[in-house]
């Protein structure tokens, strides 16, 4: 009877260039099932020109440590030539939460630039962590938003803004300590870009993913939702709000996040555990329509959302 | 709520729970103002525990309405959480009120309106100015007045008997 080799190690390897999260997909794609398949190791290459973006350094920040807590070995390899892509990561604060267990090439930083540099520059906010299931501090959600404002203070829609990015990290991390049920940290970061036209916010989380647990709940309590498809059953969170209790104040907050980034004509990108789901805006709202899905991705625990808001 | 800032469920039940409170302390009292003064950033889910489930829960019962809701964006915030479960809410300014979160039906939004720009409306008035039959004026009222949208009074009629006094709530 022939058997085939089962890779002792998974790799995943960044492009050279910008990677956002459709890039993010294909190398982990190409990399294989690194956490949902049988290899004990994880290799991570960020080769020199790695750019990575804001929402695919927390997808790959819960990405590292949900394989060290699967108690595979990780490491994470930068290319000798290049320090940019190291010293971005460091900047915002990456190593600090990254799990000790993953080994770091050729070594993690010795003194963190996050804590170094906190708050010297107005367009990069530093990682911010939060428990999957303990409340998060105020404080947190006020300084990314404050950050969002300080950066865009010359835009007549600041105070509109200044809001969007408030009411959807409020949304965002409490739906994860609500929700998630990880012992995992989960983590939120927002970049603006002074001088550009967008500003990203993600959250990341490392729990049982958001339909895994809003499905068999809807199924139970014979609401006719539960049929639907992971995109449409997406879109309806985000138009009309959906719970999984039977309280109809439930629900909100997906839908009040749309409502503030239908505003700013942004893009919402959802990681499922094995899918990802892009929303573009329609007109006023997001429609089925408008979603494009990949399915059959590898797999990530959790749920992982990012929303680029557009700045006319 | 403690400070300027309110968000997260938890934090808007904690203050549902005082707002009930104070309510219940009350029992006389038909009308409450909440004042949002110094309030600077909410988020829709505490809106949604500590004042759009405040409303609804005295629907009927007793009339809360906003005041001193300045910022635009916190009223954003209320409105959506209000809209999503169908709750009208009074917001008071400068003397002239504007119904945000729940809107009533197209039919009835006439009447809302003429009984909003009046310190208090009687179904035979509005099917008068209107040209509404009484029995129809009489109806939207009462849904408006079960909605949320007013509040109502019993008091003797003009011809003998009772009829119902409608009044904006604030």
């Amino acid at each position: 009877m022939a058997t085939l080799a089962q890779p002792a190690e998974c790799v995943l390897t960044l492009p050279a260039a910008w990677v956002d999260a459709a890039k993010f997909e294909r190398a982990l794609w190409l990399c294989g099932d690194a956490l949902g398949g049988p290899c004990t190791g994880v290799v991570v290459q960020v080769p020199a020109g790695c750019k990575p973006m804001v929402e695919v350094i927390v997808r790959l920040l819960s990405f590292c440590n949900q394989a060290c807590l699967m108690t595979k070995r990780v490491r994470l390899q930068f290319a000798d030539d290049d320090q940019a892509a190291m010293g971005y990561l460091d900047r915002m604060g990456f190593f600090d939460h990254l799990s000790p267990s993953v080994e770091v090439s050729p070594s993690r930083p010795a003194v963190s630039g996050a804590r170094l540099h906190r708050g010297g520059n107005s367009g990069l906010v530093e990682i911010a962590r939060f428990s999957g299931t303990e409340p998060a501090e105020d404080s947190l959600v006020v300084r990314l938003a404050e950050t969002a404002r300080n950066s865009c203070s010359g835009r007549p829609d600041v105070a509109a803004l200044h809001n969007a990015v408030f009411t959807i990290l409020c949304e965002l991390i409490g739906n994860v300590v609500e929700h998630s049920g990880s012992p995992l940290d989960a983590f939120a970061v927002l970049q603006t870009y002074p001088r550009g036209n967008k500003v990203r916010i993600a959250v990341s989380d490392s729990g049982f993913g958001v339909l895994e647990t809003l499905r068999p709940a809807l199924r139970k309590k014979g609401d006719p939702m539960a049929v639907l498809g992971d995109v449409d059953l997406l879109v309806e969170m985000f138009r009309k709000g959906v719970s999984r209790y039977d309280d109809d104040n439930r629900g909100t907050g997906l839908m009040a996040c749309a409502a503030h980034a239908i505003r700013f004509k942004a893009d919402l990108d959802v990681r499922l555990l094995r899918g990802r789901v892009l929303l573009k805006p329609a007109e006023t709202e997001y429609q089925p329509n408008m979603a494009y899905l990949q399915v059959g991705l590898p797999l990530m625990w959790g749920t992982h959302i990012a929303f680029t808001l557009n700045l006319a | 709520m403690d400070g300027k800032i309110g968000w997260g469920r938890p934090n808007g039940r904690a203050t549902l729970e005082k707002l009930v409170s104070f309510i219940e302390g009350h029992p006389a009292q038909p009308v409450f103002r909440i004042s949002m003064e110094g309030v600077e950033q909410i988020d829709a889910s505490f809106a949604s525990e500590a004042i759009v489930e405040l409303i609804r829960r005295y629907r009927g019962q007793k009339g809360i309405c906003l005041v001193d809701l300045l910022d635009l964006e916190v009223q954003f915030n209320i409105s959506v959480a209000a809209a999503r479960v169908d709750v009208p809410i009074a917001v008071w300014r400068d003397g002239v009120v504007e119904i945000i979160g729940g809107q009533p039906s197209q039919g009835n939004r006439e009447a809302l309106e003429y009984a909003l720009t009046r310190s208090q409306a009687r179904a035979a008035e509005l099917a008068e100015t209107k040209d509404y039959s009484i029995a129809n004026a009489s109806t939207k009222f009462k849904q408006l007045w079960e909605q949320g949208f007013l509040m109502r009074n019993e008091s003797a009629a003009d011809s003998g008997g009772v009829e119902f006094v409608y009044r904006r709530i604030g």
